[in-house]
C-alpha cells in the first residue's frame, strides 16, 4: 500500500515536471517527485508486525524480527541532499526573477 | 596513504575556506596538489570506513582502472584551477566540494554512496554553471540533473528490495548467478537513464546546450572536460561490473547510442557557432565512449575518455577564451590563430585527435577499438564509428580553416593559458607516438576489471 | 640516396628547412623545393631503375617498407610530376598567401607519398595516405578558396575511411596487416565488402563519377601550378588504390559466361565507363580553362577504371601505360595554363586569346599535351588509348566501348576549345603591351614535358617493358613487345611507324600553308554587330557558347550527382535541426518526457 503511495506520488511528480511551465511549480514538482521516492525507499525496508531496530531493555535478543533499518537511514541522506537541491533550485528561481521579472518559462522570450 | 583522505581533504578544506575566504584559493590549490601527489603512493586495495566490513558498510577502492581516472580527472582539475583561480576566486569552496564529489564518485564501491557523491558534484556542477550568468540554463541542468539522480537512487533501491546489498562488487556476483536475468533490467534501465543525463546521452542532454553555449573558461572545460570524463568513467565501471544486456533494453540502449553518435555528429556539422560545434560533437564523443563501454572494451574506452578529455579541455578553454568579447560565430573569429601559433597549435591537435589521425592519442584508441570491433563482428558498432570521424573530420577542417585564415582579428590569450594547454597537447602527441605506456597500462587495468556483466553485440 | 627512410625524412626536413629559410630569402627557399624534388626524382629513377633500394627502417618506429615494380612505377611518375612542378615555384611566390607555407607542404606531401607507394604495411599506408590528404589539403585554400578545400576532404575523408574499414576486414580476415599478404588471402562473407570499399577509396582518390565533385572545384581553385600536382600526382594515389583492388585481389561474385568477366568488374567498368562520358560533357561545357582540364582530369581517370576492370594484360598495360601518359599530359596543359595565367591573371577563355604571338613555346606545350590527352597519334596517349580499345573490343563490352570512343570523340570537341580560346585568334589590346613569354625555368618543365609527350607516342618500347615487369609481378602474363611493335589482339601497333605517316602529313600541311595566300588582318572591332553598339566586347568572342546546341541537349540531366550531394547535405542538416527542435530547447521538462517515454517503451506488455 505504503509502495503503491510512494509510486503514485512519483508519478504525481513527473507529470508535473511534464505539465508545469512555471519555476517555482517545477521545484515543487522535483519535491513531490523525491517525496514519492522517499515513501517508496521506507516502504521497501518495512516489516509488518516488525520492531523498531534498536537493542533496548525491552528488545534485546537477535531473534525478533526488525524493520529493516539501512532504508531509513538512506532516506535520511536522501532528504538532505533533497533540501540541498531545491534550496539551490530557489536561488536560481531568484535570479532567473531578477533577470526575467517573472517566473513564467513561457514569458522569458527565450528561444 | 589512506585513499579516504582524498575525499576527506578536499571536504575539510572546503569548510576552513568558509570560515578564511582569503585563503580558499590557496586551499584550493593545496587539496588539488596534494591529491595529485598522494596518488603516486596509494596502493591497491579497499578502505573501509567506519568499521563494517562489506558488504555491510561503506568502502572505498582502489585499482588501476580508478588510479587512472584519478589522475586524469585531478590534472585536468588542477589544469583549469590554475588557469582560473585569478578571475574566478570566489568559487574556490564550490570547486573543493566538486573535487570532494568527483574523486568520491571514482573511488566509491557502494551505490547510494555513488548517489550521494553524484548529488555533491552535481549541485558544485550548477554551481559553477552559475558562472554563466544564464540562470535559466542553470535551472534547467539542475531540474535534469535532480531528475536523473532520481531515477538512479529509484534504480539502486529496487536492487536493494532484490538483492539486499548495494555492494558493488556483491550485487554484481548475485547479478551474475541470476538464471533469469528479466527482473533486473527495470532497476538497470533506471540507473542507465539516471547516469545518461549526467553523462550527456542523446534524449536526456537537453541541459547541455544551454550550459556549454555560454560557457566561460571556466565552466566550458570543467563541464565538457572534467565532469564529462569523471562521468563517463564511473558509469563505464558500474557498466561493465554490473549491467547485464537483454532483450528490449539491449534494443534501447543502442538506439539510444546510435542516436547519440549520428545524431551530435550532424548536429555538430549542422551548426555554425564554433561552441555550439564543439558542444555537440562532445555528445558524440560520448555515445562513443559508452558504446565501448557496453561492448566490453574498458580499457580503450577510459583512454578514449583520455584523449577525449584533453582534447575537448584545450578546445572549450581556447574558444571561450577567444569569444569573450565578440561572441563564438565562426566567422567572427576567423584568424584568432594568425598571431597565436602555439595556440592554433594546440587547437589542431586537439581537433585532429578527436577526428582520430595519426600520430594523436585519438588514433592509438580509435584504431585498437575498431580492431577489436572488427574482431567481434560488430558492424552497425564500427559503421558508425567510421561515418562518425568522416563527419567529424569535415567539420573539424572547416573550423580550423577558418580560424588559420588570416584576418585583422586580434585577440590575445594569457601566457599561462599557452604553456598549459600546450603542455596538453604535446601529451596527445606523445601518448599518440609511444604505445608502450598505454600497452602496459591496459594489461594492469584488465587484471582488476571484473567483468561481471554479459558482454553483447550491435 | 637507396634507404627509403632516409629520403623520407630528407625530404620533410628539407621542407621545414625551407620554410624557415622563407623567412630569410623566398627565392632561395623555393631553390631549395627544386633540389629536393629533383634530388628524390633522382634517387627513385636511379634506384628503381637498377633495383638497388634499401627497405630496411631503423629510425621511424612501427614504419616498414618494400619496393615493388609497381610502387617503383608510380613513385617515379609522381616523382617527376613533383619535379616539374617545383620549377614552377619560384614564379608563384607573390599569388600565395603563404609562400612558407606552400613550400613546406609541397615537400610534406612528397614525402608522405613516398611513404604511402613503398610502405609494405596497411596502417603505415593510411597513416601516410592521411599525412598526405591533410598536407595537400592545406595547399587548395591558398589562392584564397576554403570551400574547394573542404570539399576535398569531404571526399578524401569517405575515400580514407572507405580504405580504413577496407584494411581493418583485411586484418579480421587473415590475421596481418601485411599488404601483400592480407591481400592475397581475401576470400569468404567480407570478400565483396572489401572489393567494395577498395574500389571506393580509390575512387573517391582518383575522382571518378560519383565522387567527382571536388575534382574540378580542386582543380580549378587551387594555386594555378599547385592544380598540375593535383591533376598529375596525387590523383594518381587513386589509381595506385584502384589496382590494389583490381588486380590483385581475385575476382569477386558470379561470372558472366558470355564476356569471361566477374559482375563485379563489369560493374566499375560500367562506373569507369559513366566517368568518362560525364568527364567528356561537363568539359565541354566550361568556360574556364582549369575547370576544363580537370573534367578531362575525370574522364582519363574513368579509362583507367575500365582498363584495370578488364583484367588483362593488354589491359592493364593501357591502364598503366595512361597513368603515365595522362600524368605527362595533364601535368604539361597545366603548367601551360598556369603560365599563361601568371602573365594575365585569369584562366577564363573568354577573357583571353591571341597568347600565340606573344608566348608561342608555351602554346607548342599545350598543343603537343592536348594532342595526347585527346588520344591523337604521335603522343603518348594514343598508345595507351589503343591498347584499352583493344581490351574494351576484344572482350566484347558494347556499352563500354561506346563511351570509350565517345570519350576520345568528345575530347576533340573541348581540348581544342582552349587551344583556340586562349592562344589562337586576335591579340586582345590590354595584353598587347605587357605581355611577355614565360621565364626560362618554367619554360624548361614545360619543354621536358612535351620532350617526353612525343617521346611516349613515338617510341614508347622502354616503357612498356618497364610496364611489363610490373604486370608481371602482379602475376600475369607479359604482353609480346619487339623493339618497334605492340602486339595486341587484332594486330600489331608500330607507333614509330604512324608518327612518322604523320610528320609527313604536318610536313604537306606545312607547304600548303606556305604557298598559298595569306590571311589579311583586321582590328579587333571590325566585327558586324548589326548596327548595335557592343558594350561587352567578351560576349561577342566566339568561344562564348561555342558549344550551345550541344549543351542544350543534356544541361538538364548533368548536375544529378551533384544535386544528390547537395540533397545528402540538406537532408543531414534538416535531421540536426529536428533533433535541435525536440530536444536543445529551454523546456526543463524535456528530459521528464523522454525519461517518462522510454520507461513506456521500455515497459509496454511487460507489467505482469
Amino acid at each position: 500500500m505504503l509502495q503503491i503511495a510512494g509510486l503514485l506520488l512519483m508519478m504525481l511528480g513527473l507529470y508535473g515536471l511534464l505539465t508545469n511551465r512555471n519555476v517555482i511549480k517545477i521545484i515543487l514538482a522535483l519535491n513531490i517527485l523525491e517525496i514519492g521516492l522517499n515513501i517508496f525507499i521506507i516502504s521497501i525496508g518495512f516489516v509488518r508486525g516488525g520492531e523498531a531496530p534498536i537493542f533496548s531493555s525491552e528488545t534485546t535478543s537477535n531473534a525478533l524480527v526488525y524493520v529493516d533499518p539501512l532504508p531509513q537511514a538512506l532516506v535520511l541522506t536522501a532528504i538532505v541532499i533533497g533540501v540541498g537541491t531545491t534550496a539551490l533550485g530557489l536561488a536560481f528561481a531568484k535570479q532567473i526573477y531578477a533577470k526575467y521579472h517573472t517566473f513564467e518559462l513561457d514569458e522569458m522570450g527565450e528561444e | 596513504m589512506n585513499i579516504a583522505l582524498f575525499v576527506a581533504i578536499p571536504l575539510g578544506f572546503a569548510f576552513i575556506s568558509i570560515l578564511h575566504k582569503k585563503l580558499a584559493p590557496i586551499l584550493l590549490i593545496a587539496a588539488s596538489l596534494f591529491i595529485i601527489v598522494g596518488l603516486s603512493f596509494v596502493q591497491n586495495g579497499e578502505t573501509v570506513i567506519g568499521g563494517f566490513e562489506a558488504p555491510y558498510g561503506i568502502h572505498l577502492l582502489m585499482d588501476s582502472y580508478r588510479l587512472t581516472a584519478l589522475y586524469i580527472v585531478n590534472i585536468l582539475f588542477l589544469s583549469v584551477v590554475l588557469l582560473n583561480i585569478r578571475k574566478y576566486h570566489q568559487m574556490s569552496t564550490v570547486l573543493l566540494i566538486s573535487l570532494t564529489g568527483l574523486n568520491g564518485l571514482i573511488m566509491t564501491g557502494d551505490l547510494f554512496n555513488l548517489f550521494v557523491f553524484l548529488e555533491i558534484s552535481g549541485i558544485s556542477a550548477y554551481l559553477i554553471t552559475s558562472t554563466n550568468k544564464n540562470p535559466l540554463a542553470s535551472f534547467q541542468y539542475l531540474v535534469a540533473g535532480t531528475v536523473g539522480s532520481s531515477l538512479y537512487l529509484f534504480g539502486l533501491i529496487l536492487l536493494y528490495a532484490m538483492f539486499g546489498s548495494l555492494n558493488l562488487a556483491d550485487l554484481s556476483m548475485q547479478v551474475s548467478q541470476l538464471t533469469d536475468k528479466t527482473p533486473v533490467l527495470l532497476p538497470f534501465l533506471l540507473m542507465f537513464l539516471g547516469l545518461g543525463v549526467e553523462v550527456k546521452l542523446l534524449p536526456l542532454n537537453s541541459w547541455v546546450k544551454g550550459i556549454l553555449k555560454d560557457a566561460n573558461t571556466l565552466s566550458g572545460p570543467m563541464i565538457a572536460s572534467v565532469y564529462a570524463a569523471a562521468m563517463s568513467l564511473v558509469f563505464g565501471r558500474i557498466l561493465i561490473d554490473l549491467f547485464v544486456f537483454e532483450g528490449r533494453f539491449i534494443v534501447i540502449v543502442s538506439t539510444i547510442l546510435l542516436v547519440s553518435i549520428l545524431a551530435g555528429e550532424a548536429m555538430a556539422y549542422q551548426s555554425k557557432n564554433v561552441k555550439e560545434i564543439l558542444l555537440y560533437s562532445s555528445v558524440a564523443q560520448a555515445g562513443l565512449v559508452v558504446l565501448l563501454f557496453v561492448s566490453g572494451l574498458a580499457s580503450w574506452a577510459l583512454f578514449m575518455v583520455m584523449a577525449n578529455a584533453i582534447s575537448k579541455m584545450i578546445l572549450f578553454t581556447i574558444i571561450a577564451s577567444a569569444s569573450e568579447e565578440n561572441g563564438d560565430d565562426i566567422t567572427v573569429l576567423q584568424g584568432i590563430f594568425t598571431n597565436n601559433k602555439l595556440i592554433g597549435f594546440s587547437f589542431t591537435i586537439a581537433s585532429l585527435s578527436v577526428i582520430g589521425l595519426p600520430l594523436f592519442m585519438g588514433f592509438v584508441v580509435k584504431m585498437n577499438a575498431l580492431n577489436h570491433l572488427f574482431g567481434e563482428q560488430m558492424f552497425l558498432a564500427i559503421i558508425a564509428i567510421l561515418l562518425a570521424s568522416v563527419v567529424e573530420g569535415i567539420y573539424f577542417v572547416r573550423l580550423l580553416l577558418h580560424l588559420w585564415t588570416p584576418s585583422e582579428t586580434t585577440v590575445t590569450f594569457d601566457i599561462r593559458m599557452k604553456a598549459v594547454l600546450f603542455a596538453l597537447a604535446v601529451m596527445l602527441i606523445v601518448f599518440g607516438i609511444t604505445v608502450e605506456p598505454i600497452e602496459s597500462l591496459k594489461d594492469t587495468i584488465e587484471i582488476g576489471l571484473n567483468v561481471g556483466g554479459t558482454s553483447w553485440r550491435i | 640516396m637507396a634507404n627509403i627512410e632516409l629520403l623520407i625524412l630528407i625530404t620533410l626536413s628539407l621542407g621545414l628547412l625551407s620554410y624557415v629559410l622563407y623567412h630569410f630569402s623566398p627565392r632561395l627557399s623555393s631553390a631549395l623545393t627544386i633540389l629536393g624534388s629533383f634530388f628524390v626524382f633522382g634517387s627513385v629513377l636511379y634506384h628503381g631503375y637498377i633495383g638497388s633500394f634499401d627497405v630496411s627502417s631503423t629510425l621511424l618506429p612501427y614504419v616498414s617498407f618494400s619496393s615493388s615494380a609497381l610502387s617503383i612505377f608510380f613513385a617515379v611518375i609522381i616523382t617527376f610530376t613533383y619535379a616539374m612542378v617545383s620549377l614552377f615555384n619560384p614564379y608563384f611566390l607573390k599569388t600565395h598567401k603563404a609562400g612558407n607555407v606552400h613550400n613546406l607542404l609541397f615537400l610534406s606531401t612528397l614525402a608522405f607519398v613516398l611513404g604511402v607507394l613503398f610502405t609494405n604495411h596497411f596502417m603505415t599506408m593510411f597513416f601516410f595516405f592521411e599525412a598526405v590528404v591533410w598536407t595537400s589539403l592545406f595547399m587548395i585554400p591558398l589562392k584564397g578558396s576554403k570551400s574547394a578545400a573542404i570539399m576535398y576532404y569531404r571526399f578524401s575523408a569517405f575515400g580514407s575511411f572507405a580504405l580504413l574499414g577496407a584494411i581493418f576486414l583485411l586484418k579480421a580476415n587473415s590475421g596481418t596487416f601485411l599488404i601483400t599478404e592480407s591481400l592475397a588471402v581475401v576470400d569468404g562473407a567480407h570478400q565483396l565488402v572489401i572489393f567494395i570499399l577498395l574500389v571506393v577509396a580509390g575512387m573517391a582518390k582518383l575522382g571518378a563519377f560519383p565522387f567527382h565533385i571536388w575534382l574540378p572545384e580542386v582543380l580549378g581553385k587551387a594555386p594555378d601550378h599547385t592544380s598540375a600536382l593535383f591533376s598529375g600526382g596525387l590523383e594518381k594515389l587513386g589509381a595506385f588504390i584502384i589496382v590494389f583492388a583490381l588486380v590483385r585481389v581475385a575476382p569477386v561474385g558470379a561470372t558472366f559466361a558470355a564476356i569471361d568477366l566477374a559482375w563485379s568488374r563489369y560493374a566499375v567498368a560500367i562506373l569507369g565507363a559513366l566517368t568518362i562520358v560525364f568527364g567528356t560533357l561537363m568539359a565541354i561545357r566550361q568556360d574556364d580553362a582549369k575547370k576544363l582540364l580537370a573534367y578531362s582530369s575525370m574522364s582519363n581517370g574513368g579509362y583507367m577504371l575500365v582498363a584495370f576492370s578488364l583484367m588483362n594484360s593488354i589491359s592493364v598495360m593501357g591502364g598503366l601505360y595512361h597513368v603515365l601518359a595522362h600524368a605527362l599530359a595533364s601535368v604539361a596543359a597545366f603548367l601551360a595554363i598556369a603560365a599563361v595565367a601568371r602573365q594575365t591573371n585569369t584562366t577564363k577563355m573568354s577573357e583571353l586569346g591571341g597568347m600565340i604571338h606573344k608566348m608561342p613555346i608555351t602554346y607548342m606545350v599545350y598543343l603537343i599535351a592536348i594532342i595526347s590527352m585527346a588520344g591523337i597519334p604521335p603522343m603518348g596517349g594514343f598508345i595507351s588509348k589503343w591498347l584499352i580499345f583493344q581490351a574494351v573490343i576484344n572482350k566484347g563490352l558494347i556499352f563500354v566501348a561506346v563511351a570509350v570512343f565517345f570519350g576520345s570523340v568528345g575530347s576533340f570537341l573541348y581540348v581544342f576549345r582552349p587551344l583556340a580560346a586562349l592562344f589562337l585568334g586576335q591579340e586582345l589590346p590590354q595584353y598587347k603591351k605587357t605581355l611577355k613569354e614565360a621565364p626560362s625555368l618554367m619554360l624548361l618543365a614545360m619543354l621536358i614535358l612535351s620532350v617526353l609527350n612525343i617521346f611516349t607516342g613515338v617510341f614508347p618500347t622502354p616503357i612498356l617493358k618497364v610496364i611489363n615487369t610490373v604486370i608481371v609481378e602482379m602475376g600475369m602474363n607479359e604482353v609480346v613487345l619487339t623493339t618497334f611493335t605492340i602486339e595486341g589482339f587484332n594486330g600489331l601497333l608500330h607507333p614509330g611507324l604512324i608518327a612518322l605517316v604523320f610528320m609527313v602529313g604536318v610536313f604537306v600541311a606545312f607547304v600548303i600553308f606556305i604557298s598559298l595566300k595569306k590571311s589579311k588582318k583586321v582590328g579587333l572591332m571590325d566585327t558586324y554587330t548589326a548596327g548595335n553598339f557592343i558594350y561587352t566586347e567578351e560576349l561577342m568572342h566566339y568561344s562564348v557558347d561555342f558549344y550551345a546546341p550541344l549543351e542544350r541537349l543534356y544541361e538538364k540531366y548533368i548536375d544529378i550527382a551533384r544535386n544528390v550531394y547537395r540533397s545528402l547535405d540538406h537532408k543531414i542538416k534538416e535531421f540536426a535541426r529536428l533533433i535541435k527542435y525536440f530536444i536543445f530547447t529551454y523546456k526543463p521538462e524535456i528530459t521528464a518526457f523522454w525519461v517518462v517515454l522510454i520507461l513506456i517503451l521500455f515497459l509496454w506488455g511487460d507489467i505482469a
